[in-house]
């Protein structure tokens, strides 16, 4: 190891890793339709792997934030003063502080969650921007000469939802901007939007296959932070479908009109734009070039 | 004339030997270090059974080795070493290497056989439950984590601080002799206990009237921050505890248990044995742990437990909270290499003496200059350029913080400073010491030309100087020229 690295090693020991967990908790999704007992599952995974995020070093810190179709909240940590509890087992204290906190939290909220009827689809580009401005505010709070390195994990089973496509860019490129990683795992179907996120902020992402390997899948893949991932195999990235929704359906297009002021992108024609208002002239057939007379003439 | 011995050589090395040997400088080991040296894998498979001691040794482990473990805790057959080589980067072999060999030296995984002759790594199964233990839960409760009703007066952190920090001062104002003859009173003296350990330790000697003065290590010790003195002092602690009669693993276990546990909350000592009780006591005497009497049987740790093993965690974790480290910043430096200490105290005017030139003493503040003298004479004495600059940026006046570059650079120091500290120290390793035999009174000038130029053929040539025929060649070279120089003279040359 030359001095360069030893150095990075170093300063990678002393940073603070900062990981935001989303996590979709709609009870619209298929898998938790499928089996309720699903989600228990899921929830394990998830606080098994954020306690394991948490012992790999003593500064390391989470949040655990739940995204539902009606309200985002943070499952961990509260503000104010954190619950008092004994341990009854051997874990450690911090440990089933998590543990305690996020089940006790998510299971008021989902008791406390408004009936639905048809199935509804979860804000998760919301819940993203929530982590955001979180990282945000701790990192304002860090001390000087302390670096602190964020990223955000989302762990879906929802389907696509093209109609916050707006929302869901602007969150991606601020995390770019921030350098915030965003990983994120599809329990469901594959998502080419978070995958489009992942790709622009350079995280990985993930379609498990098989829910009973979850946590492994997790620890597996999420656990080593984004500095040191280019040390490890990882999955390559799969190529990712960049197609943009349209803002008049809402629909992934490969080929569309684009609004030459505002960058809107529309799948049909419309003589008014319908984010800035300008107005275009329609469009004629294309106007036959004048052919190149004075050049040919010169020659002659 | 052929026959005539005419080189003569003289074995300089029992010169050069004290010149290299450096003086005895203190030793600094983090827990990895403590372990790889003090312990057989029979102990460590003792200490393993311990689940705090395994969180600790966890968080010490390099990065990658972490992953390693993280990634086999949950699967039950062994794993092919192949398939643990192939998770890392073709270029990171090296590094790679380092961690597997961590881990086999800690024991904390294992070479086994699986069918079919392959080699694979297994973690050691104590480890491994002890792990799973601290993340997932089972198992019973650690020992101190017994229900308490809730303590009347409940001690806060700003409290406890204070106490850890002047406790722990005690040690320090005994060390540079301060504390004691200045009519300290009985809270301001330490144990005979105490002073053991700093005895053993080497911090502090026995001179010839019998009393006791600091050493060269002892001043080291001083420039330390708080954290690593700590750390030192009770690894040197854990030495001497066998002889107490208290068990290493429980002990050690005790120590990580307060290392991460919760500051400002209460635990109880209840279902303690004697020993572990005794220990406790001493721990409360450095300040370690409060408790308002010595029967009850609650007690608080104080910051100076927490994190024990870490430094880097320790001061992220207090700074991002928000919180006032413990000790005050009193130092400013200037570009102009003065340094201002805001400062009344004995011990911190002696320390700041080690490696300053002291110009002016007013009651509050202490001036003095950083000259190339100054920081020689520290720097003979075995103190680090590394360690000056630690201490000065240690104890940095919040103000030197809040400056632009500070923010915009790590350190708060003027870089002019730093940079001249630390060529202060490069100037001192100029000299490349290489232990060598002279050869010479050469009679005449091919016999010193002919062995010079067979010497440096073999490249064993160190220096040589034609008008005094006079060649210096290495130790481990000097068999193979006397016994060429044998072969030339009897050949007649």
């Amino acid at each position: 190891m030359d001095a360069a690295e030893v150095a990075a090693n170093k300063e990678a020991e002393a940073s603070i890793d900062l990981l935001a967990i989303v996590l979709d908790t709609n009870p619209t999704q298929h898998i938790v339709r499928q089996n309720p007992q699903n989600l228990t599952q899921i929830l394990e995974a998830v606080i098994a792997f954020g306690n394991a995020h948490l012992m790999q070093k003593a500064q390391n810190k989470l949040a655990v934030i739940s995204c539902s179709h009606h309200a985002t909240d943070f499952l961990y940590p509260l503000p104010g003063r954190q619950v008092e509890l004994r341990p009854i087992d051997g874990q450690y204290e911090a440990f089933s502080l998590v543990e305690k906190t996020v089940k006790q939290q998510l299971g008021s909220i989902l008791m406390n969650a408004p009936r639905l009827s048809s199935p509804c689809e979860s804000l998760l580009a919301g819940s993203m921007s929530m982590a955001l401005c979180y990282i945000s505010r701790l990192q304002r709070n860090v001390a000087a000469g302390v670096k602190m390195h964020s990223r955000i994990l989302v762990l879906t089973g929802s389907n696509e939802c093209a109609s916050q496509y707006m929302t869901y860019m602007n969150v991606f490129f601020t995390a770019q901007k921030l350098s915030i990683v965003i990983d994120a795992c599809a329990l469901d179907k594959t998502l080419s939007l978070l995958q489009q996120g992942c790709d622009i902020t350079s995280g990985q992402f993930l379609k498990v296959t098989q829910l009973d390997g979850l946590l492994q899948y997790l620890l597996w893949v999420f656990m080593p932070s984004p500095q040191m991932r280019h040390k490890l195999v990882l999955p390559p990235p799969p190529k990712v479908d960049y197609r943009a929704s349209c803002f008049c359906h809402r629909e992934l297009i490969d080929i569309g009109y684009v609004c030459s002021v505002c960058l809107s992108v529309f799948c049909k024609y419309s003589p008014i734009c319908t984010t800035c208002h300008t107005i275009f002239k329609t469009p004629g057939p294309l106007p036959i070039k004048p052919k190149k007379k004075k050049k040919t003439e010169k020659q002659m | 004339m052929a026959d005539t011995k005419s080189g003569r050589y003289a074995s300089s090395s029992a010169t050069i030997s004290p010149l290299v040997q450096s003086p005895e400088n203190l030793e600094c080991k983090n827990f990895q270090d403590y372990l790889r040296t003090r312990q057989t894998p029979e102990s460590l498979e003792k200490l393993y059974n311990y689940p705090p001691i395994c969180l600790a040794v966890f968080r010490e482990l390099p990065e990658i080795a972490r992953q390693f473990v993280i990634r086999i805790l949950f699967v039950d057959q062994p794993v092919p070493q192949a398939v643990v080589s192939s998770w890392g980067a073709q270029r990171i072999a090296k590094e790679q290497m380092e961690a597997t060999s961590c881990l086999t030296a800690l024991n904390v995984w294992r070479v086994t056989a699986i069918p079919g002759g392959l080699a694979a790594w297994e973690l050691s199964p104590t480890f491994k439950k002890s792990v799973r233990q601290v993340l997932l839960g089972g198992g019973k409760p650690w020992a101190m984590t017994n229900t308490l009703d809730k303590d009347s007066k409940p001690r806060d952190i700003a409290f406890l601080d204070t106490y850890a920090m002047a406790r722990w001062r005690c040690v320090l104002h005994y060390m540079v002799g301060t504390g004691s003859r200045n009519g300290g009173t009985d809270a301001e003296a330490i144990s005979p206990d105490a002073v053991r350990i700093l005895l053993h330790a080497n911090l502090m000697k026995r001179d010839e009237r019998d009393g006791i003065t600091i050493t060269r290590q002892g001043f080291q010790f001083l420039l330390l921050d708080t954290r690593a003195q700590v750390w030192h002092f009770m690894l040197q602690y854990l030495e001497t505890c066998e002889e107490r009669g208290f068990s290493l693993p429980e002990c050690l276990s005790m120590l990580f248990q307060l290392s991460f546990s919760t500051l400002g909350r209460d635990y109880s000592s209840e279902g303690m044995s004697h020993q572990m009780l005794m220990f406790l006591q001493h721990l409360r005497e450095f300040g370690l742990v409060f408790q308002r009497k010595r029967k009850e049987g609650r007690f608080y740790p104080t910051r100076l437990a927490l994190n024990v093993t870490n430094k880097d965690a320790a001061q992220a974790s207090t700074s991002a909270d928000d919180e006032r480290m413990q000790e005050r910043g009193y130092i400013v430096v200037e570009t102009n290499y003065r340094v201002y200490a805001y400062t009344d105290s004995q011990l911190q005017v002696a320390v700041l003496g080690l490696f300053t030139e002291l110009l002016y003493r007013f009651p509050n503040l202490v001036v003095g200059v950083l000259t190339r003298d100054s920081v020689r004479q520290a720097l003979r004495g075995g103190i680090t350029a590394e360690q000056i600059v630690s201490y000065l940026e240690q104890y940095a006046h919040p103000n030197m913080k809040l400056v632009e570059s500070a923010i915009q650079s790590k350190s708060c120091l003027p870089p002019t400073v730093v940079d001249q500290i630390k060529l202060w120290e490069l100037e001192r390793n100029r000299f490349t010491y290489t232990e060598g035999v002279v050869y010479n009174q050469f009679l005449s000038q091919t016999d010193f030309v002919t062995l010079r130029d067979y010497a440096q053929s073999i490249n064993m040539l160190v220096w040589q100087n034609e008008r005094t025929r006079t060649m210096v060649v290495q130790k481990n070279g000097h068999d193979d020229v006397k016994r060429y120089w044998k072969k030339y003279s009897k050949s007649g040359g």
